[in-house]
């Protein structure tokens, strides 16, 4: 049980050592604990940000010291680190000396072959490294290999569209071309001649499609629109069921859509209280006398009408006050 | 029904469809009483709010009677063609201007022969 406790601390750190950069730090300066508790502190103490400068002066400060501890405990593990480091400066990649340290205590603190397990390590934090660097530069170059791997059973699409292509064509053609088509179809399929293969990354693809695709939407000429009407005019197929001919009529308005919406166009997004009171609309005109009665009544009558909007009740009310405004003269003669 | 068989015989000014698909599409009215009856009808459709007003303010216990006679002459100042009054529900399909049943809007002779060659939805012989 403790030696399947140890390893799930070594994967642990294994996997979380970009991450526990501080942690090897810390270990450090606990010099005189053994390994195991130095694991422990590892893994309690996780933290993620901590500047670097502070490991460097942490590591300067602590290097002595533990060296010294690695020499009182063991000396196969001191004498893997420096080859691990010669490795690391070796592969032109230098890993973190924080996790090059964690990785040999982890290693001296299991009971196997120090070196093996170390350079094993050493070995996945390169790996990891490595993948972070492709994945930050945008390199795909791993799923591809994965995708060429793969076992192509369907059609490539360029294959599909031609055969699409083909077909509808080939409504007009008679049967022994038909036949000539497939044939030439299916050879071009075993040949295999061009669309096989790694690929060589030569030429970077992704960065260009964006910019055309904003190109072609910002200006779409005279000559662009007869086209896609010219277009859409050929391939628009009489309904070949009723079916079809339902949902052309649709698209074309002579049809309602099911289930049938009462509200469809009207759009009206006043509330209820808009609708009801209309009071406020009522400023423009005097407060006493026949005309104010009978704006009452007209916005009674509007208040109750379902029918109207909002908008089409205050021009009737504009209307008036308008009409009003005119006949003025008339109304102070009586 | 009656929808689309109205929507049809108003298409008569709008160009023919460019979809290939044949469709029996009219190009004319039927006769020019018709023609006239679909003018009276967008007129009186463009003055039915202002008609409405001044008709409210004429039917008016409340209001000066002066402004009720202002108001007379201000309707009747309006174009002819503009009370609905004048609109005369006519065949759609024939142009009859009598005879017509309100809820097909066809004259009763093509109703019959709509509904004997089945073309009528839900429409079936009478015999009891």
């Amino acid at each position: 049980s403790t030696s399947s406790g140890l390893s799930k601390d070594k994967d642990k750190s294994a996997a979380s050592e970009d991450s526990t950069c501080e942690g090897a730090a810390k270990k450090q300066e606990d010099g005189a604990e053994t390994p195991k508790q130095k694991l422990l502190n590892i893994i309690g103490n996780m933290k993620v940000e901590v500047t670097y400068r502070k490991k460097l002066q942490q590591l300067k400060a602590s290097e002595s010291e533990k060296q010294a501890v690695k020499k009182l405990e063991d000396l196969d593990s001191e004498g893997s680190v420096p080859q691990g480091i010669t490795e690391d400066t070796q592969r032109g990649k230098p890993l973190n000396p924080e996790l090059v340290k964690a990785a040999s205590a982890v290693a001296s603190s299991l009971p196997r072959n120090k070196k093996q397990t170390e350079s094993e390590l050493l070995a996945q934090l390169r790996r990891h490294e490595e993948t972070t660097d492709k994945q930050k530069k945008g390199g795909t170059i791993n799923i591809r290999n994965v995708i060429s791997e793969m076992t192509v059973k369907r059609q490539s699409p360029a294959q599909r569209g031609a055969r699409i292509s083909g077909r509808i064509s080939l409504q007009l053609d008679e049967d022994g071309q038909r036949r000539r088509r497939e044939r030439s179809s299916a050879q071009s399929v075993d040949s295999r001649s061009l669309k096989v293969g790694k690929r060589l990354n030569i030429f970077t693809k992704a960065s260009t499609e964006p910019e055309h695709a904003l190109k072609t939407v910002s200006s779409p000429t005279i000559w662009d629109l007869e086209f896609a009407k010219e277009v859409a005019a050929v391939t628009a197929q009489p309904p070949r069921n009723g079916f079809e001919e339902m949902i052309q009529w649709t698209k074309e308005g002579i049809l309602w859509e099911f289930p049938i919406d009462n509200e469809v166009g009207m759009e009206d997004d006043a509330e209820f209280h808009e609708h009801i009171f209309l009071e406020k609309h009522l400023e423009g005109f005097p407060k006493e006398g026949p005309i104010r009665h009978f704006m009452e009544l007209v916005i009674c009558g509007l208040s109750k009408n379902p029918y109207l909007s909002v908008k089409q009740k205050v021009e009737h009310i504009e209307w008036f006050q308008n009409y009003f405004e005119e006949k003025k003269e008339l109304l102070q003669e009586i | 029904m009656a929808a689309t068989a109205l929507c049809w015989a108003l298409r008569a000014v709008q160009q023919v469809l460019p979809s290939p698909c044949p469709r029996q599409v009219r190009s004319y009215y039927v006769d020019w009483r018709m023609l006239r009856d679909v003018k009276r009808r967008k007129m009186a459709y463009e003055h039915a709010d202002e008609r409405l007003r001044i008709n409210a303010i004429r039917k008016n216990s409340i209001l000066p009677k002066e402004l009720q006679e202002v108001a007379d002459k201000e309707i009747a100042a309006l174009p002819r063609d503009s009370c609905p009054v004048r609109i005369r529900n006519r065949c759609v399909l024939t142009s009859r201007p009598r005879g017509v049943k309100r809820r097909w809007r066809v004259s009763r002779i093509v109703f019959r022969h709509f509904a004997d060659h089945a073309q009528m939805s839900g429409v079936q012989r009478a015999m009891w």
